[in-house]
């Protein structure tokens, strides 16, 4: 979180994490398609290689004021190409959540794996509790064939602690969830971690109305 | 700026100053096309007001009120408080010249903040007719010149003014975003190149200490086996094959001391060698050299199979064997020979640590293989996959395992308690040999029971899809 007080603004950056092809930047591109345009800037590609993220991509949200307080939230993605470890550790840093974008196929199972233990390993190495840091996962590719069915993941999600959404991020299914879901957990560990309503005046629940209301409002 | 501020706008991608991403000479040229189409000056300034491109020409109004004492103080005046009026985000200041003249001062903003701002003129807005007051006040000035200077200035209509401002505005976003884009990209090039750079440096100087280190462990280790299997193999064959001789009266006939005290060695000689067959083949599991290959092993066959081994040895001791196998198990995902040797291993252990007349059981149950979670279970959902398996207990009821030495009993050399090793013998190397080749078959194995109850080990192998 960046906090300017002399603008009085409030920037929060959420960070899609996971492994190569599971859908990252494609999750950033539904965003772009479903909020509501005068509340996203534009989506920023740095550098791409047959649509391979490189660098990252960048999605400025704007919440507007709430309460007084000029409300940002930025979108990153991380490459998923096991080669740009580097990139994937500096595009963490000063992230206050995480989507992980699992891919559901049987057979990338290992790779997400992985790009688990590796986003906790950049997650301590970037001075964070890896464990407590807030993490939602979402089950992309949901039409494709072979993949981890409802019932298993269901199970296992009772078990583990985040929340964990399922998506076809391709058709825009489940992404608008995910993002809700990451936005909410992470301002409640702002607030209870790092003194958000102290800080900004503004507790959790202003925040989620107001990012309701601003980003998915129905148009008139 | 500070470092650790420059680090924090690259990490949320923000910009603070215009000239950090924008190209001058780019900056330069688009002004400059715009004054060529609209023949209006423009200057571009940073938000703390340095000025980053100025393209303008003097206007004849402008050198000719110069001339005059009063109008070059007038004239300075005004430039100067041109250049501090800074409007508020969103909004266009017009602002007056003395002469008649306009200033238009725009803001310019990017992802919502005001980095600086642009403007234009002087201009001569289209409804101006006459020579304004403020003009004809300064001293020593000459009204027909002044209206001759003035009329050559460029006119511009309000909507006109409105459309160059837009026009403006819109090319100028298209020139930060992608200057900004310019910018980051090369700031995480430089930033991942350097990071990267530092990585792999790290890396090779730990492993050239760490190969430094295996490179001589591994030539002690190999001195050793050859040790361990050639001296002490080849001498030890001798004294068994000379005492298995001796015991069968081949040097003549021994009396019933001298044929026990020679089978003694015998045995003992047995169980040496036994013992450094294990210690060889513990190796091999820890060199990951010892291959697991898996086919579909029936666990009836399997375990019948055990039990008809182990027979003779819990006759001996009086100890009860029994079996029970749940219906329809999936046949194990395994390698016979080795799961002969896990299973053989566990029921000699089970059978030695149960009294006189004891019970030992063995059953088969299906079951699951789950991710082992990690320490805080986060993440659980992206581990593997839930697999079908089978659980085989080995349950007998023995003195049992204290609680606090169970996380330890499978380390090599281990011994629960020095007095029991006098009782019962063996040089705990079993159990070891156990987890690593369950371990080599992805299965799992746990223990329970308190001390004085028994003990029952559980190995959990998966099913063969
Ligand atoms: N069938 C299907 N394909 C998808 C879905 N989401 C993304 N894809 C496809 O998966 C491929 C990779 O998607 P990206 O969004 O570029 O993946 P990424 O995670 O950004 O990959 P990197 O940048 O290499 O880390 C593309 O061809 C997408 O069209 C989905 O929900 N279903
Ligand atoms: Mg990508």
């Amino acid at each position: 979180m960046q906090l300017d007080f002399k603008a009085r603004e409030l920037t929060i950056k959420l960070v899609y994490y996971g492994p190569a092809l599971s859908g990252k930047t494609t999750n950033l591109h539904a965003v772009h398609r479903l909020v509501n345009s005068d509340a996203a800037g534009r989506l920023m590609t740095l550098e791409t290689r047959d649509d391979r993220t490189l660098f990252f991509d960048l999605l400025p949200l704007s919440i507007g004021a709430t309460k007084g307080i000029n409300v940002r939230l930025k979108l990153f993605t991380v490459p998923g190409q096991v080669i740009h470890a580097s990139t994937r550790r500096l595009v963490l840093q000063g992230c206050d959540g995480i989507a992980f974008i699992a891919d559901s196929r049987r057979s990338e199972t290992k790779a997400n794996q992985l790009a688990f233990l590796d986003m906790q390993d950049n997650l301590t190495e970037n001075g964070f509790e890896a464990d407590t840091h807030p993490l939602v996962i979402q089950f992309n590719k949901r039409d494709l064939p072979a993949i981890r069915t409802d019932e298993e993941i269901d199970r296992l999600a009772a078990h583990g602690k985040e929340p964990v959404f399922k998506a076809v991020a391709i058709r825009g299914v489940g992404v608008k969830e995910t993002l809700l879901g990451l936005i909410d957990l992470t301002v409640q560990h702002l607030e209870e971690r790092h003194g958000l309503k102290e800080k900004v005046g503004v507790t959790s629940a202003d925040f989620i109305t107001a990012v309701n209301n601003r980003l998915f409002r129905e148009a008139p | 700026m500070s470092d650790l501020e420059a680090a924090l706008d690259i990490a949320f991608g923000d910009i603070r100053r215009l000239d950090d991403v924008v190209d001058r000479e780019a900056l330069k040229e688009i002004c400059r096309s715009f004054y060529d189409l609209f023949g209006l000056s423009i200057r571009v300034l940073q938000e703390d007001g340095a000025l980053l491109a100025d393209v303008h020409e003097e206007r004849d109004i402008c050198s000719y009120v110069n001339t005059l004492t009063a109008g070059r103080k007038a004239c300075g005046a005004t430039v100067t408080a041109v250049k501090d009026d800074v409007p508020d985000e969103g909004t266009v200041l017009s602002h007056p010249c003395f002469t008649g003249a306009r200033y238009m001062i725009v803001p310019i903003e990017y992802q919502g903040h005001r980095i600086g701002r642009f403007v234009l003129g002087p201009y001569l807005p289209e409804e101006l007719t006459r020579v304004p007051k403020t003009l004809l006040k300064l001293a020593d000035v000459d009204r027909q010149e002044a209206q001759r200077h003035l009329a050559e200035m460029p006119r511009v209509r309000p909507e006109t003014a409105e459309r160059v401002v837009a026009h403006l505005r819109s090319i100028l976003d298209v020139l930060l975003h992608s200057s900004h884009r310019a910018h980051l990209t090369s700031e995480m090039h430089v930033r991942s190149v350097r990071a990267g750079y530092r990585e792999l440096a790290e890396k090779t100087s730990k492993l050239q200490v760490a190969y430094d280190r295996l490179r001589e462990l591994d030539r002690l280790k190999s001195n050793f086996l050859a040790t361990v299997s050639h001296e002490l193999r080849t001498p030890l064959t001798s004294i068994i094959g000379y005492s298995e001789m001796l015991s069968q009266n081949m040097a003549g006939a021994l009396n019933d001391d001298q044929r026990e005290f020679v089978e003694t060695i015998h045995q003992k000689g047995e169980q040496l060698l036994t013992l450094i067959t294990n210690l060889l083949d513990l190796n091999k599991l820890e060199l990951g050299s010892a291959t697991v290959k898996t086919q579909a092993v029936p666990p009836r066959a399997l375990l019948e199979d055990i039990l008809s081994t182990m027979r003779p040895i819990a006759a001996a001791k009086n100890v009860e064997l029994a079996l029970t196998l749940a219906p329809n198990l999936p046949p194990i995902a395994g390698d016979p020979v080795r799961l002969q040797q896990i299973f053989f291993n566990l029921m000699e252990n089970a059978i030695k640590f149960v009294d006189e007349g004891g019970l030992v059981q063995l059953s088969a149950t299906p079951d699951e293989l789950g991710p082992e979670p990690g320490a805080s279970g986060r993440g659980l959902v992206l581990m593997a996959p839930v697999r079908r398996a089978i659980a085989i207990r080995v349950i007998d009821n023995g003195i049992g395992i204290p609680r606090g030495a169970r996380e330890r009993i499978f380390e090599a050399f281990y011994q629960v308690d020095g007095s029991s090793t006098r009782v019962h013998g063996g040089a705990g190397l079993g159990l070891s040999i156990v987890k690593r080749l369950v371990d080599a078959h992805e299965g799992t194995i746990d223990v329970e029971g308190a001390l004085g109850e028994g003990t029952e080990f559980c190995v959990t192998l998966p099913a063969s899809e």
